[in-house]
């Protein structure tokens, strides 16, 4: 089984009593923090013989002396018949209280050390250690592979709020979780006697009576060169039996002290074993650090929170898990479709291609990519393939490279669909590496490698019609993907442009019905966003939502895009044709990558057209005066220079730091976005060397000018677009 | 508040003398106090009259690593391999009884030989010889007390 398979299945099953082991330790935390708080702790040079003179004064009839691990001293005594425990203070031997072990509840630590069921529990919660030892391993390698290795670790967490919450949540505790389960496992192999901590018997040692009177503990030379930070016990010896001895014990073993000489008559060493099973208890108990018992307390709470966010996980993929409807058989198709996907998503466009090719009249079979194979009946073969993290194949796939190394290459041609997303600096680089090692290895290809980014409908229905084509088939791929919840969002405002090339362009402004707190909490309605993100609408007549980044935020009371009419584009003529009342159909798609973080340091924005919007709702909500510096690039400032008026107000508010034009079809307008920040070159590098952020927004062609420019910009300071992508301080929103 | 009484019925038959007709069987009923911890580990065992270990009767709590906290018992039958040979069972919770059998030689009786148990509870003070008491006709059906845990201990013969 794989590590991902290994993870979710012990996590499922096990990780539900996981859950209990975890919530029981958070509240067993509680006991070392409670107790730091009730004593004082013994001075760790004070001599043990100055104890016992100060507790025999103030103690009568003492017959143990603690010295706990959060450094307290607790003395045993009778009074009358009554045994007592209480808190002495060690400067001066004063009584401070009574002691108990825990103020917890027996039944908490039972419960996490045996569930309650006795012997046969405690085999259970050291089956359940192993299980989260084993969850600890696997999710590591998960972790690597998905963050791309360590030195990428502390990256930013991409993916659903639920992957997110598992991830960054993971990388915290990991280790502290993983050190639980494994102390777990060393006290749990004592307890069960899988090993023997000491198996030696105390020595057969009397005091001698030589006439003498006993000594008082304070003249035993032993407790006098011991002192109290190694101390862990000692014993008086018993008032009734004149033989007795007094015993110590201490962190490198325990010794037994004549009561009339005062020599130690015996002394074992602390076994191996022991120490380590001392070390352990500490570790996993946090008993000697209240501040640690607070971390491991907080780690056990963390497994609820694991668990349910790994079940969530889970679902949805489940959800997503592929249900290929009309499949032929592998030997009967002419046409074979393999699929290598992540969360499930390429699966859909799978199907709907396999659907269109049905309805051309070909027997059409989808797998796996793990399965590549052609049959003599095979004519075409297409290869659908998502990316994983850093570059890697979808788990499912992953020797599905190796694979296709090894069989020889038929004249049937294999065309490969990549599917990511631009925010990842390897952007569909499975699917490239799929293409490469196909071409290498003399496949033909009906089309050239396409990469579809964020499952863009609109793009699978182009490559669709390229496919047709070359197909000579009437094919038509009308990709629907699973639309959330909708909401009817009301027009509120408009301003209309001349735009560029004469393309109509607007910026719209809609309000979203008032929601209450409980159709919030389930989810319902529409979902909290902010600027530079993406609303999905789904235009009349159509299934598939075309998305527009968001040029304001859910703080600012409205929502707005910026729209510019596309040639017979069905969802951009059905938004500019609305009036003051109009709906739309409409849901959010949050855009975590491009979208800014929290921070002062500086943001370099650069925009073309309409490209502007989402920048310009950085810069609406920038309270902070975070310094932002907008390069706006458009063709003639009298017909596309969006949110002018808005731009000179937040400019003169503080919002906006610097503003820099580039209009192409005017006189001396500076040409495109790209040549204004190679003329600003010396400036834009010291933005950069000062840590600033870059967002883009605009065009594929003006994304990739950019990226050129800034390129030759910054390589004085070693510096690409590659490399600050990869530092998560630069991100593209194209259209 | 009143616990539910449990009485632990153990037999050390494999200790039995084997001339029966010169043994008697002798019952230590112990009745453990409310002292409001986890299953008490008990040890009771035999001694000489010069306080040597004669031999183990029962001890209660089955996890060796917890044993030396029974640290008389420990101490004294260190040399007695089979001390442990089906004369084991669960620790005795709070509140509870604990009720030991034993074939003992006539011989013993009356003889010096006494009988003593020690006591411990987790995260609680150990109590070693917690009860000491003398094998003998006289005692027989004289509840004795404990120091910490036992309430009461009493023997009887047959």
């Amino acid at each position: 089984m794989s590590w991902k398979g290994i993870h979710r299945w012990l996590g499922l099953t096990v990780g539900t009593l996981a859950v209990v082991l975890g919530v029981s330790g958070a509240m067993l935390a509680i006991d070392p923090v409670q107790q730091a708080w009730q004593a004082p702790t013994a001075p760790g040079g004070l001599p043990v013989a100055t104890l016992v003179e100060r507790v025999t004064r103030t103690v009568p009839g003492a017959e143990e002396i603690r010295h706990l691990p959060s450094g307290a001293i607790v003395v045993f005594s009778f009074a009358g018949d009554q045994p007592q425990a209480q808190y002495v203070d060690p400067a001066d031997g004063r009584v401070l209280g009574a002691w108990q072990a825990s103020a917890l509840p027996r039944w908490v630590k039972n419960l996490h050390r045996s569930l309650l069921l006795g012997d046969a529990g405690r085999w259970g919660a050291a089956g359940i250690a192993l299980a989260m030892a084993l969850l600890c391993i696997s999710a590591l390698v998960l972790l690597l592979r998905r963050m791309g290795g360590w030195r990428q670790l502390a990256a930013r967490v991409r993916g659903s709020l639920a992957q997110r919450i598992h991830v960054v949540a993971g990388r915290v505790v990991l280790l502290v979780l993983c050190l639980s389960a494994i102390t777990a496992l060393t006290m749990s192999a004592s307890t069960l006697g899988l090993v023997t901590l000491d198996a030696r018997t105390e020595p057969e040692v009397l005091s001698v009576i030589a006439g003498q009177p006993a000594l008082p503990g304070a003249q035993l030379a032993a407790l006098q060169t011991l002192v109290v930070q190694d101390l862990r016990k000692l014993n008086f010896p018993g008032a009734a039996d004149p033989e007795d001895t007094w015993k110590v014990t201490t962190t490198q073993g325990q010794g037994w002290i004549d009561r009339y000489s005062g020599q130690m008559l015996a002394w074992q060493d602390a076994t191996l074993a022991q120490r380590v099973y001392d070390w352990a208890v500490v570790l996993h108990t946090g008993e000697a650090a209240w501040p640690w018992a607070v971390v491991l307390g907080l780690v056990g709470a963390s497994v609820l929170l694991f668990w349910l966010s790994g079940l969530v996980i889970w679902w949805q993929a489940r959800r997503q898990a592929p249900r290929i409807t009309g499949n032929t058989t592998l030997a009967q198709a002419d046409v074979l479709i393999f699929v290598a996907s992540e969360g499930g998503s390429t699966w859909g466009f799978a199907q709907t291609l396999q659907d269109a090719l049905n309805q051309c009249g070909h027997r059409v079979h989808t797998g796996a990519l793990e399965h590549f194979q052609t049959t003599a009946a095979t004519r075409q073969v297409f290869v659908l393939a998502a990316t994983y993290g850093e570059g890697q194949a979808p788990a499912h796939a992953r020797q599905a490279l190796a694979h296709i190394a090894t069989r020889t290459a038929s004249a049937v041609p294999v065309t490969v669909l990549g599917f990511g997303d631009r925010q990842f600096p390897a952007f569909c680089a499975f699917a490239k590496a799929l293409d490469q090692t196909l071409r290498a290895h003399a496949w033909p290809a009906l089309l050239p490698l396409e990469c579809i980014h964020q499952q863009s409908g609109q793009q699978f229905a182009r490559w669709g019609v390229a496919l047709a084509e070359a197909l000579g088939e009437p094919l038509v791929l009308e990709h629907v993907p699973p639309v959330p919840a909708t909401t009817a969002l009301t027009l509120i405002g408009r301003q209309d442009f001349v735009g560029a090339a004469g393309q109509a362009t607007s910026i719209l402004r809609f309000a979203w019905p008032a929601q209450g707190l409980g159709a919030r909490l389930r989810g319902q309605g529409l979902a909290p966003f902010a600027a530079g993100d993406l609303v999905g609408i789904v235009p009349p007549g159509s299934a598939v939502p075309r998305y527009y980044s968001l040029a304001s935020g859910w703080q600012d009371g409205f929502l707005e895009i910026c729209v510019r009419q596309m040639p017979g584009g069905l969802c951009s003529t059905h938004l500019l044709g609305l009036q003051t009342g109009g709906l739309i159909t409409a849901f959010i798609r949050p855009n975590p990558g491009f979208a800014l973080p929290h921070q002062r340091k500086p943001v370099l924005l650069i925009g073309a057209g309409t490209g502007v919007a989402p920048l310009a709702g950085f810069i609406r909500r920038n309270d902070r005066r975070t310094p932002m510096h907008l390069y706006f690039g458009g063709r003639d400032p009298a017909q596309d220079f969006y949110f002018h008026p808005d731009i000179q107000r937040w400019l003169g508010e503080g919002r906006l730091a610097t503003l820099h034009t580039a209009f192409s079809r005017v006189p001396d307008g500076g040409g495109y976005v790209q040549d204004a920040l190679r003329q600003d070159a010396e400036f834009v590098r010291s933005l950069v060397a000062q840590g600033a952020l870059v967002r883009v927004c605009g065009s594929r062609a003006m994304a990739q000018g950019v990226a050129e420019a800034l390129d030759t910009v910054l390589a004085p300071l070693q510096l690409s677009v590659a490399k600050l992508k990869s530092r998560e301080r630069y991100a593209e929103d194209v259209f | 508040m009143s616990k539910p009484i449990l009485t632990m019925l153990a037999t050390a038959c494999a200790l039995a003398v084997p001339a029966l007709a010169h043994s008697r069987q002798v019952t230590l009923t112990a009745q453990l106090k409310d002292y409001g911890g986890n299953g008490a580990y008990v040890a009771a065992y035999l001694t000489d009259a010069k306080g040597a270990y004669v031999r183990t009767l029962w001890v209660a709590g089955g996890k060796a690593k917890y044993h030396k906290h029974l640290s008389d018992w420990s101490r004294l039958s260190a040399g007695d391999a089979r001390r442990l040979d089906g004369v084991t069972g669960a620790s005795v919770g709070a509140g509870r009884t604990l009720k030991v059998t034993a074939d003992l030689a006539d011989a013993l009786i009356d003889a010096g030989y006494e009988i003593r148990l020690d006591a411990a509870v987790e995260d609680m003070r150990d109590s070693p010889s917690e009860v000491r008491m003398p094998l003998s006709t006289a005692n027989v059906g004289k509840p004795q007390a404990g120091k910490q845990y036992i309430q009461s201990v009493t023997l009887q013969l047959k």
